[in-house]
């Protein structure tokens, strides 16, 4: 009569589930450093809010150096998750990634005053990170989740900003975020959500609208908004109309 | 006091005519492109999700009728009884389509993508493990396993192939799907699913146990009448309840796994409570009784 248990099974088994905790501790490892270069970065960046413009000359390239570091162990960590399953280990990188990802969508914004968005297919460019593979090919890559739950992230962040800004003095970035965030909620409204992180998230955005707005309205009552915005913004308005 | 709109440098706007038509709620602008371009794939993760779920609450209820099935079975036995196999064949034959449909949607990058919508496999290992086990007395191993689903996926796929042993005319039929073959795809099981469905087993076969000790007043399993030593499920019961434990935790759901492992424990429990008390009173008691074991089911007649 055989055994119950085949005899190798349990060596079997027992050296996949060894392996897959090996697997776990090395990610770790590279998603705890991700974590740290990200912090560095958030940190520098959330400077902004008390920096005004004209001395963003000298922020910005810090902020350069950190997402560098980003960028270089995100390869790391590319090469590394490659090997296994994409979506065995996603969940442990997603969140560092996206926080990642939204460091770089706020530096290129931050960095020229025509506030470049930069799309999926850029930011992958950037980090010489495939994107949103959906076919057989099972690799590292960045996805359309990510890529959305960071610009959300800077949407928030952007709202704080154009608060700060005016208190900087400068109410034309005010100005400039409300025309960008009001866009991109626009841009967001063209989704079909499901009820999961994405639509909770997206469903923040309207706060952030709303708070803007308010600022935006602030300086309108008191005609604080600068000539060539309000020039902007009145075109705008026409357009829409 | 409302009744009109200002515009940001708060001068009222006037508004001629009637009340225009309401603004379309999406707002067209630079962005609008990239955003729909983001909205297909997505939409086309959700719909993709949406189908493997649905198919999956359906394979995992067939699972569940196969291991009822299976319940009613009262001794371990290479030959299922008649109506019973014609069941499981059944149940098989409707899980066959169903996976087919959801194999091209689980292959590669998308196995894992979807791994937690695809919890039905881990009861369909549960149903095959019992069968495997109530046929040999012997757990399946994974190896085994993958050419049982790669079967199931396979008749789902060229279902005609069963036909054409009663229909003529697709006798010809075949042939092409032959050379098809070599495209099914391969639905295949996570080391997850297989452990999670043995975890499951253990409750069935207590379950099994039970009802089985109580109606025939032996303890199942012992193979043919000539063995010397015949095996009994306490001590495969006691063989599996063993080999979890000595597993190293898995470190990607201790929770999950702590859980099933203490249920098993419990299995075993009552499946060894069941052996002491076969081999104290076994003799005594009468046909039809069933120890209090919470899991059991009702005796078929009083």
């Amino acid at each position: 009569m055989p055994p119950m248990i085949d005899p190798t099974l349990f060596d079997q088994i027992k050296s996949k589930i060894e392996e897959d905790t090996a697997v776990r501790k090395e990610l770790e490892q590279i998603v705890d450093e991700l974590h740290q270069h990200v912090s560095f970065t958030q940190g520098l960046l959330s400077k902004i809010h008390s920096t005004p413009r004209s001395k963003y000359p000298t922020l910005l390239p810090q902020v350069e150096e950190g997402i560098k570091s980003q960028v270089a162990t995100v390869a790391k960590l590319s090469a590394y998750a490659s090997q296994f399953p994409y979506y065995k280990y996603n969940h442990k990188w997603t969140r560092p990634l996206q926080d990642s990802l939204s460091t770089v969508l706020l530096y290129s914004w931050l960095s020229s005053p025509s506030h470049p968005l930069l799309t999926p297919t850029s930011i992958s460019t950037f980090y010489s990170i495939p994107l949103n593979l959906t076919t057989t090919e099972d690799k590292f890559h960045l996805t359309t989740e990510e890529y959305l739950l960071a610009l959300i992230s800077i949407i928030d962040d952007l709202s704080r900003l154009a608060m700060n800004s005016v208190t900087l003095g400068d109410t034309a970035l005010a100005v400039e975020i409300s025309t960008f965030i009001k866009d991109l909620h626009a841009g967001f409204q063209v989704l079909n959500l499901k009820n999961d992180i994405l639509r909770k998230r997206v469903d923040s955005i309207k706060y952030a609208v709303k708070k803007v707005e308010d600022v935006v309205y602030d300086l309108s009552l008191r005609g604080l908004i600068p000539a060539a915005a309000a020039g902007a913004t009145g075109e705008e308005e026409k357009k829409k109309e | 006091m409302s009744g009109f709109k200002r515009d940001w440098n708060g001068n009222a706007k006037k508004r001629e005519g009637p009340k225009p038509p309401p603004k379309k709620a999406v707002v067209q602008n630079q962005f609008t492109p990239m955003f729909e371009t983001l909205r297909d794939e997505l939409d086309q993760h959700h719909d993709r999700r949406e189908r493997i779920i649905k198919a999956s609450r359906d394979i995992t209820a067939l699972s569940k009728k196969i291991i009822f099935a299976l319940q009613r079975i009262r001794k371990i036995d290479e030959e299922l009884p008649k109506n019973i196999q014609a069941e499981v064949d059944t149940r098989l034959a409707d899980i066959s389509k169903l996976l087919a449909t959801i194999a091209p949607e689980i292959q590669g990058i998308n196995r894992y993508r979807y791994a937690r919508s695809l919890m039905c496999l881990e009861e369909l290992v549960e149903a095959l493990t019992f069968l495997h086990y109530l046929k040999t007395q012997t757990l399946i191993t994974p190896e085994q396993l993958s050419p049982i689903m790669d079967e199931l996926v396979r008749k789902g796929v060229t279902p005609s192939e069963d036909v054409a042993m009663t229909d003529v005319n697709e006798a010809a039929a075949p042939i092409p799907e032959r050379s098809e073959e070599k495209e099914i795809p391969r639905v295949d099981l996570t080391q997850d699913d297989y452990l999670y469905g043995v975890f499951d087993l253990t409750g069935e076969m207590m379950r099994f146990a039970t009802t089985s000790t109580a109606l025939t007043g032996t303890m199942a399993g012992g193979g043919a009448e000539g063995d010397e030593q015949p095996r009994t499920i306490v001590e495969d019961m006691h063989e599996l309840g063993s080999f979890f434990e000595m597993l190293p935790v898995g470190s990607g759901n201790k929770f999950q796994w702590e859980k099933k492992l203490e249920v098993t424990r419990q299995s075993v429990q009552k499946v060894e409570r069941l052996g002491y008390d076969r081999t104290i009173r076994g003799s005594e008691r009468p046909k039809g009784w069933i120890p209090d074991l919470g899991g059991g089911d009702q005796p078929e007649e009083e």
